[in-house]
């Protein structure tokens, strides 16, 4: 039996509010703010509060998923990876690039928007990319 | 209720703006009486501070 | 301090009296609540005093609450300050926690603290360290008390106006416990309207808080927007105690006047 609090930082904006997690035999079970984390001082917003609810929600995506007949089906990385591809391909071909839109995260992380972004510029070939926080 | 005027009376609103009777449907004269009653002390404390908050807002 | 408080754990973990002993922990310049097993552990306690006196305070009752949920016939220890006892006591009486699986490890709070908390009992009666501070003066409460009546309005709808409803007053609560919390009630509570019904949704939290605030202070500490929470729910405990005579968390047997639901 183990109970401990591990502390960890916010993935929401960039503020980096520093939190605790509870975790109760390896699950998290709850957040708590850090009182120590110069950022946040011992505060959260209702995002940050709720950090522990995404981790362990049902509704998590945990393989890839490709919508067939109207309904989300269980497949694999080669099958979804190649469907995106070709179909993006396809659209780009039919109605340029500029027909296709990206929208990257906040939760992302730096690199991971950077990838987008130079996937969306170098390889589409559109300024179409945006940001959920409008970066 | 005396906790609540209390309450309302800290947070800066009258507390005789609120008020608890217990009326049967027997009662009907009673009841008659006694909301006409609140309704001018109602009146004689002026508009509710709330009221000119939503109005604001709206 | 807490030399006393390390043995007096370490005995109990040695016993087995324990399964574990909730307190602090200080590593790498930060304090967090932790469940300590292991007498070795101990070299890392904390008891919340970081670099001023009591800064690093956490709601270590409502983690209690979690752990005896999970193991409800282990006993356990924890940490507590004047204001976390009279939390356990209403805990007990509110069925959220065993007498008989709950050992109390006590510290006082120097007067410089129960000064700035304006503490009524800033010890508990299971002290093991510390001092028997004495009682502090309410004087936020009266300064709102000494305002005229639409003073007061204009305070209160100046402070409320900041709520960003994030829920922190009642997440870090060490009292709150229910599972469903008006609050986050869809048909009482608009979503996406921020501040939230002002001054309603606070009065409507201060009326919760009868009979189950502490005086902990942690709310204040847990607004991202500076409201002054504390006072308003010192007020609520101030009409209890004059009205009803009853003070949360001083009684291990009288329950609180808006304790009347009876769990068998």
């Amino acid at each position: 039996m183990e109970f401990k609090t591990v502390l960890s930082f916010c993935p929401y904006c960039g503020c980096g509010c520093g939190l605790l997690l509870e975790v109760l035999d390896g699950k998290i079970v709850g957040t708590l703010p850090s009182k120590t984390s110069p950022v946040n001082q011992g505060k959260l917003c209702v995002k940050g509060w709720t950090v522990h609810e995404f981790v362990t929600s049902p509704n998590r995506l945990i393989k890839p998923m490709v919508r067939q007949n109207d309904a989300l089906q269980d497949s694999s990385w080669e099958e979804a990876l190649h469907l995106a591809a070709t179909r993006l391909k396809e659209i780009k071909e039919k109605y340029g690039p500029d027909s296709i839109g990206v929208l990257t995260s906040a939760k992302c992380t730096n690199e991971e928007n950077y990838v987008l972004q130079k996937f969306t510029r170098a390889a589409i070939g559109t300024n179409n990319i945006d940001h959920c926080a409008r970066l | 209720m005396t906790f609540l005027k209390k309450l309302l009376e800290f947070s800066g609103i009258h507390p005789e703006r609120v008020r608890t009777r217990w009326v049967s449907s027997a009662e009907a004269v009673e009841f008659v009486h006694e909301v006409s009653e609140f309704v001018e002390d109602i009146n004689k404390l002026g508009p509710n501070p709330l009221r000119a908050k939503a109005k604001e807002a709206a | 301090m807490s030399t006393k408080i390390k043995e007096a754990v370490r005995a109990l973990l040695t016993e087995g009296k324990i399964k574990g002993f909730l307190g602090l922990r200080e590593e790498s310049g930060n304090v967090m609540p932790h469940l300590f097993c292991d007498p070795k552990e101990l070299d890392s306690l904390s008891l919340g005093d970081w670099k001023k006196s009591g800064d690093t305070r956490y709601p270590l009752n409502q983690l209690m609450i979690q752990l005896a949920m999970a193991y409800p016939d282990e006993t356990f220890a924890v940490l507590v300050r004047g204001c976390d006892e009279r939390g356990v006591k209403e805990l007990f009486k509110w069925k959220q926690l065993a007498e008989d699986r709950v050992i109390l490890i006590g510290i006082g709070c120097p007067d410089e603290l129960a000064k700035a908390c304006e503490c009524e009992k800033p010890f508990p009666d299971s002290l093991i360290d510390g001092p028997k501070g004495t009682k502090a003066e309410n004087e936020k409460v009266a300064s709102i008390d000494k305002l005229e009546l639409d003073e007061r309005f204009k305070f209160w709808e100046i402070e409320f106006n900041r709520c960003v409803k994030c829920l922190g007053c009642r997440n870090i609560c060490p009292m709150c416990f229910c599972n469903e919390c008006t609050l986050e009630e869809a048909n009482l509570v608009d979503t996406g309207e921020v501040p939230p019904a002002n001054p309603t949704f606070h009065l409507v939290r201060a009326i919760h808080m009868v009979g189950r605030c502490i005086d902990c202070g942690l709310c204040e500490e847990a607004c991202p927007a500076d409201i002054p929470l504390r006072t308003l729910y010192k007020k609520v405990g101030e009409i209890i105690s004059k009205e009803f005579g009853y003070k949360t968390g001083f009684s291990i047997d009288e329950k609180s006047p808006f304790n009347i639901i009876e769990v068998k």
